[in-house]
């Protein structure tokens, strides 16, 4: 191809992508370097005050309860990651390697685009005191009274937002187990590799970046969900997410919610470059090798 | 072993919903065991009220804005990105998808401080920004998987041949990447009329399906939740299901004729 036809190609491929750029940068990175700005100004008496001032940092981080917000936050994110990932393996396993059609992952899809809320009731209706667990095991005799740790408690929380990450988790999985070749798994067999040595040494290692990418996004995604813990957290379920919501909603403050947000997002950054360095540390990471 | 397991697995995902659906039919406010039998009540009560009925409303044309915009946009970014190379393609693809990365509740926060600092009053239009910021990147991925196997040969003979590049577009990209279009907006639509967590911020006096669900759900455990909740399931489900076949359709007839 002439070097002007690759010149026009590119030109062109600029002019198609501009006006959704325009859009991302107008209404995406200019109000996050906002919601930058706004977290040094100043809330007094319902008005905002534009300062360069560091006050709303050394507040929330001067606050002992900032810290058990946030860590509690981390921790449903944690838990959730860490079920999702393992509970939704041995399905992307299935449906990458036994499945020929994409029926059932489309069924695991549409259950991730469809209902959002609809999920978290659903679960207060099932765990509830009143809910069906509880009456059930009452009429079966096995309890006399409600189980009240069911609902208003980390477990309902981390239960729900399982449920809700499980489809998004599979889909990242899935589509990194489409990198590992099925051909590379059947010569590791006819090699003699037990079933747990393909795991180890081949799905393990060539599906690496996609299952640590898989835990961040749904830890980053469940550490910063601000409704299931708020309504089925209970009062310990309190996280930095609704925190930094309840300022944005009734009359709070903005740039200290501002702030907290950025905490909360350097918190995710630090988290993931521990967690990678944990799993270099643990030799759980393979080597270079295995990502040219 | 696997086989079993997988069918537990898709239990699990649907056993709430299908217990929500099952109460929603109930004659008696009772949310549990033993089931008292069959009645429509519960949908009639949510027929008639008006504020649900608005807030439909509001969601179906919410949802139809925020899919026309995110597919015109939605397609020529695809399209772009097909001819991009190297670092600006890597950095466009990742701005694209970044939206979603992020918990909803940064990108809820971020615009209501761009609408009060620009002086926007919120309304259905803030809220249609505010979806089709959170659907374009889904659109794009979905349109991507599509036209990375674009054969842009195809688009160079039809100008060889003496097409413009409008002649070209419509002749020959818009036919082929049709289908996947058309599946990716309706998909655009299903959810923005599940969108919650954004939308909070950004909807001011106005309320959607989603936001009506929230409010009914502070109140109390109702079992018109449950018809309404019902409702809003089965239209999105119904929706993707709809979209999922024309897409289906579309390639198989184009096989069919290839053949």
């Amino acid at each position: 191809m002439a070097a002007d036809a690759v010149d026009r190609k590119k030109i062109v491929g600029a002019a198609l992508a501009a006006p959704t750029f325009l859009f991302l940068l107008v209404f995406f990175l200019i109000p996050t370097g906002l919601l930058f700005v706004y977290s040094f100004w100043l809330a007094k008496s319902f008005a905002l005050i534009p300062a360069l001032s560091l006050d709303n940092y050394t507040r929330a981080l001067s606050s002992w309860g900032f810290y058990a917000l946030t860590l509690s936050g981390l921790k449903n994110g944690f838990w959730t990651a860490a079920f999702s990932v393992v509970l939704s393996f041995p399905a992307a396993y299935y449906i990458v390697y036994r499945t020929r059609g994409n029926l059932l992952f489309y069924i695991i899809l549409v259950s991730w685009f469809s209902s959002y809320l609809v999920r978290i009731y659903a679960w207060r209706v099932i765990l509830g005191s009143n809910g069906l667990i509880n009456t059930t095991l009452i009429q079966l005799g096995l309890i006399s009274q409600p189980l009240e740790i069911l609902l208003f408690s980390p477990f309902a929380t981390i239960l729900t937002l399982v449920h809700i990450m499980l489809p998004f988790t599979l889909l990242l999985l899935v589509s990194s187990l489409r990198d590992v070749k099925a051909e590379y798994i059947e010569a590791a067999k006819d090699l003699g590799a037990s079933q747990f040595e393909v795991f180890r040494k081949v799905i393990l290692p060539m599906s690496y970046k996609g299952l640590v990418g898989a835990f961040m996004f749904t830890f980053v995604l469940a550490a910063g969900d601000y409704v299931t813990p708020q309504f089925l957290g209970g009062r310990d379920g309190m996280t930095t997410g609704i925190m930094i919501s309840n300022q944005f909603r009734s009359s709070g403050n903005w740039p200290f919610g501002a702030a907290m947000a950025f905490l909360l997002l350097a918190t995710f950054l630090v988290v993931y470059f521990l967690f990678v360095q944990l799993l270099n540390l643990l030799k759980l990471a393979p080597g270079r090798r295995f990502h040219d | 072993m696997l086989r079993a397991y997988i069918w537990i697995y898709v239990a699990f995902l649907y056993a709430p919903m299908a217990i929500i659906t099952l109460f929603s039919f109930h004659s008696s406010p009772s949310l549990t065991f033993p089931f008292e039998g069959f009645s429509l009540r519960w949908y009639e009560k949510i027929f008639s009220d008006a504020n649900f009925m608005h807030s439909l409303w509001n969601s179906v044309i919410v949802g139809a804005a925020a899919a026309a915009v995110t597919t015109v946009l939605g397609s020529l970014a695809a399209l772009g990105l097909a001819r991009m190379k190297g670092k600006t393609k890597a950095v466009f693809g990742l701005l694209a998808f970044a939206p979603v990365g992020l918990p909803g509740l940064f990108l809820g926060i971020s615009l209501v401080i761009l609408y009060a600092q620009i002086g926007l009053p919120r309304s259905l239009f803030t809220i249609v920004i505010a979806h089709v910021l959170f659907t374009i990147p889904f659109f794009i991925e979905t349109m991507r998987s599509r036209v990375e196997y674009f054969d842009l040969g195809l688009e160079e003979a039809a100008r060889d041949l003496g097409a413009g590049p409008l002649r070209t577009f419509w002749l020959v990209t818009l036919p082929i990447i049709a289908p996947t279009i058309a599946g990716a907006a309706i998909l655009a639509f299903a959810l923005s009329f599940d969108e919650f967590i954004i939308t909070v911020f950004v909807s001011g006096n106005e309320t959607t399906l989603p936001l009506l669900i929230w409010s009914m759900m502070r109140r109390a455990v109702s079992p018109d939740i449950n018809a309404a909740s019902v409702l809003s399931l089965s239209l999105s489900i119904g929706l993707i299901l709809i979209g999922g076949l024309i897409v289906w359709y579309q390639r198989r007839k184009a096989i069919g004729s290839r053949a």
